[in-house]
């Protein structure tokens, strides 16, 4: 009975979970090589050079990663910070809701208060030009759309950092991170050794597979960098989307080799993540 | 699962995952073929019987207030009450309309989505490209014999003839806009922009989509030495020489550009609330600059100006198509002539409300409807398409469009 139930869930799983998937993907590799789409009349490796010479690809993902990484690693300290200062208040519930509120702003949502609030013709630039800061609204600091990826980063930042909070807030209490430290102190840690070789470790151990697949997540992020982001270069998914929709139906493909190099990469990177997480359970 | 299965006693359970599988592969399968359909050959009578009572969906752009009052508030009731047609909208321009035909094309399925799409010259082009038109159907319309066939505005649609697969609903010209209050002498030709954008540096910029590429194209015109430069067949030696100079231009005044050039809008439509804050002295638009709502709405000021440029900018109409798989032909057809009645195209001019210009020929209309034309109220901040159409140049061909959007980033954006 139980086997049978395992067989079933299985088979959902792939139904389900597999299929449009790989579906997916082998629909890709077969656009990438013009063996479908109706504007492409055969094998061909001509997308494939044309995405590899134009080095675009390149630039998109080292841009992407360079965006998705501080990001992370921003939210990850001001999270770790915030939860290790306020882990008492934070259980108050008028500052609790104010921390955990942006995790409640899709990603839309968030691109656009960042616009209507640091645009240069944003609410900032108005209070600073009604204070004199400012002549013009041109004067304005760019943060959207600007060449450092400023308006990105501090979107996915406000997003991230709450979820962070309330992770290492949980793992503080369930791991008695508490109770540890007042053991290692009363064995004569100071604080600095408690932190560094205590609750940090404590806390990144149990959470570093998420902060991880977080870093996937933020790497393939679409509405916040098509808002807040520049023409050139642009991030991986703004770039796939940007090419698959283009004018010239006859480069569609090249937009579905950039989809096939993604996904080889995020699947192969969720691959050694979980690999290695469970290998380290196994031997803990 | 477990719900499921403890539920469902054992027979049961076993029906289910057939009945799943069933489910999902009809999903991925293709419709069976409808009946052959004739209606090319029908009478309107007959299109008109089959119409009645049928459900029309029809894919447009919903970026415009105005516009989607005009269609929800007036098209979507009249229908309803002329014909009993259910008129459904759902959202899509340009790339959406073509992917979502391209897909349906791959994947075989005989009755698509949309029945009727709003299009311009570019998504005509594309879908001209992947057979994903029906027709011709539109000398099948009454109403099309308001329409001048002669006109080359509404009979070449990108130099490609129209031949009947594509009807003209509206009808405008490309202008630029300034604010009179601002800016004394806005510029009007290439060498007048270099002037402009070096006393005013971050004022002006080229949106990356179909509105700055049309703008691109008056500068490619004013290259060329005439209005009519560009018309005719693309000619690859022709663009070469003539884009080389156009982005020599563009990007020597780069730096000038907004943002000193490094990125470039990715949208026009987000230039509209820069131009209102005055971060931009210079914008531009179809609809002869698209100034009458933004003005009474309070977005732009009442000193706003519309022009076109000393060679001319682009006239020209945008379309209804029927998608090669429509589900209900007639019923597009139906609703398309209505549309395209004097009455509906009469209201959608209402400066006060969508404030479109009609593609029907004022002399061919009765009488009765002749009076009210010629008795239109008139736009009070825009300019007029007559005012502007002494300097309009027709579409060039959609080669010089695709090389545009292409170079427009390989030369300017990314150098």
């Amino acid at each position: 009975m139980k086997n049978r139930r395992l067989h079933i869930g299985l088979l959902l799983f792939v139904l389900i979970g597999v299929l449009p998937f790989v579906s997916a993907f082998v629909y890709a590799v077969l656009y990438s090589v013009g063996l479908a789409g109706v504007v492409n009349d055969g094998f061909t490796l001509r997308f494939w050079a044309a995405v590899w010479n134009s080095g675009e690809f390149l630039r998109s993902f080292g841009y992407s990663a360079g965006i998705a990484g501080i990001s992370v690693v921003v939210s990850v300290s001001a999270a770790m910070w915030l939860t290790l200062q306020f882990k008492r208040e934070l259980q108050h519930r008028w500052l609790s809701f104010v921390i955990y509120l942006p995790l409640a702003i899709p990603g839309v949502v968030a691109a656009f208060f960042m616009v209507q609030l640091f645009a240069k013709s944003g609410l900032f630039s108005r209070f600073a030009y009604h204070l004199g800061w400012i002549a013009e609204a041109r004067e304005f600091p760019d943060l959207i759309n600007d060449p450092y990826a400023l308006g990105i980063m501090l979107a996915f930042i406000t997003i991230v950092t709450p979820f962070f909070v309330l992770l290492f807030l949980n793992v503080y209490q369930n791991e008695r991170v508490a109770e540890l430290t007042e053991l290692a102190e009363s064995l004569g840690a100071n604080k600095k050794q408690v932190l560094w070789r205590v609750t940090l470790p404590i806390l990144l151990r149990k959470t570093w597979t998420l902060i991880g697949l977080y870093f996937i997540f933020l790497l393939g992020s679409y509405e916040v960098p098509l808002i807040l982001g520049q023409e050139s270069p642009q991030m991986l998914s703004v770039l796939i989307i940007r090419e698959i929709k283009q004018y010239d139906l006859s480069k569609i493909s090249e937009g579905y080799v950039v989809a096939v190099i993604y996904t080889i990469f995020v699947s192969l990177a969720a691959v050694l993540l979980f690999y290695r997480k469970k290998s380290t359970t196994d031997a803990g | 699962m477990m719900l499921l299965n403890e539920s469902l006693p054992p027979m049961r359970k076993f029906l289910l995952l057939p009945v799943m599988i069933a489910v999902l592969s009809g999903l991925a399968a293709c419709d069976t073929p409808p009946a052959e359909e004739n209606l090319i050959d029908a009478t309107w009578e007959t299109i008109e019987t089959q119409a009645q009572g049928s459900v029309v969906n029809f894919m447009m752009w919903q970026g415009s207030s105005p516009i989607n009052d005009y269609i929800n508030n007036y098209v979507v009731p009249e229908v309803k009450a002329r014909y009993n047609i259910d008129l459904r909208i759902s959202g899509g321009q340009g790339p959406e309309i073509v992917q979502l035909v391209m897909g349906e094309r791959e994947a075989g399925v005989a009755k698509g989505q949309v029945d009727m799409v709003w299009i311009n010259g570019e998504t005509f082009f594309q879908l001209r490209n992947i057979q994903g038109l029906w027709g011709p159907f539109v000398e099948k319309l009454p109403n099309s014999r308001f329409i001048n066939p002669e006109d080359p505005y509404l009979s070449i649609d990108f130099q490609q003839a129209v031949e009947g697969m594509e009807c003209p609903w509206s009808i405008s010209q490309f202008a630029l806009i300034y604010d009179s209050a601002r800016v004394a002498a806005p510029p009007r030709t290439l060498p007048e922009l270099e002037a402009f954008v070096m006393a005013n540096p971050g004022t002006f910029t080229v949106s990356n989509d179909f509105t700055g590429m049309t703008l691109l194209k008056s500068f490619l015109a004013e290259l060329s030495g005439s209005p009519t430069g560009l018309d005719g067949p693309f000619d690859e030696a022709k663009y070469e020489r003539l884009s080389a100079e156009l982005w020599t231009i563009l990007n020597r005044l780069k730096p000038y550009f907004w943002k000193e050039g490094k990125t470039f809008p990715k949208e026009h439509s987000v230039m509209d609330q820069m131009f209102a804050s005055g971060e931009l002295l210079i914008s531009y638009g179809f609809g002869e600059g698209g100034i009458e709502d933004k003005v009474r709405n309070g977005l732009f000021p009442t000193s706003t100006r519309g022009y076109a440029w000393e060679n001319g900018t682009i006239l020209n109409a945008n379309f209804f198509g029927i998608t090669y798989n429509a589900p209900n032909k007639a019923g597009a057809m139906q609703v398309i002539d209505f549309m395209i009645s004097p009455e509906a195209q009469l209201k959608k001019a209402d400066p006060n409300g969508m404030d479109s210009n009609p593609v029907l020929d004022v002399s061919r209309l009765p009488e009765e409807w002749k009076a009210q034309y010629e008795a239109m109220p008139t736009r009070k901040y825009g300019p007029s398409m007559s005012e502007l159409s002494v300097r309009s140049i027709q579409e060039p061909a959609a080669e010089y469009m695709i090389r545009l959007y292409d170079e427009f980033r390989t030369e300017v954006i990314e150098k």
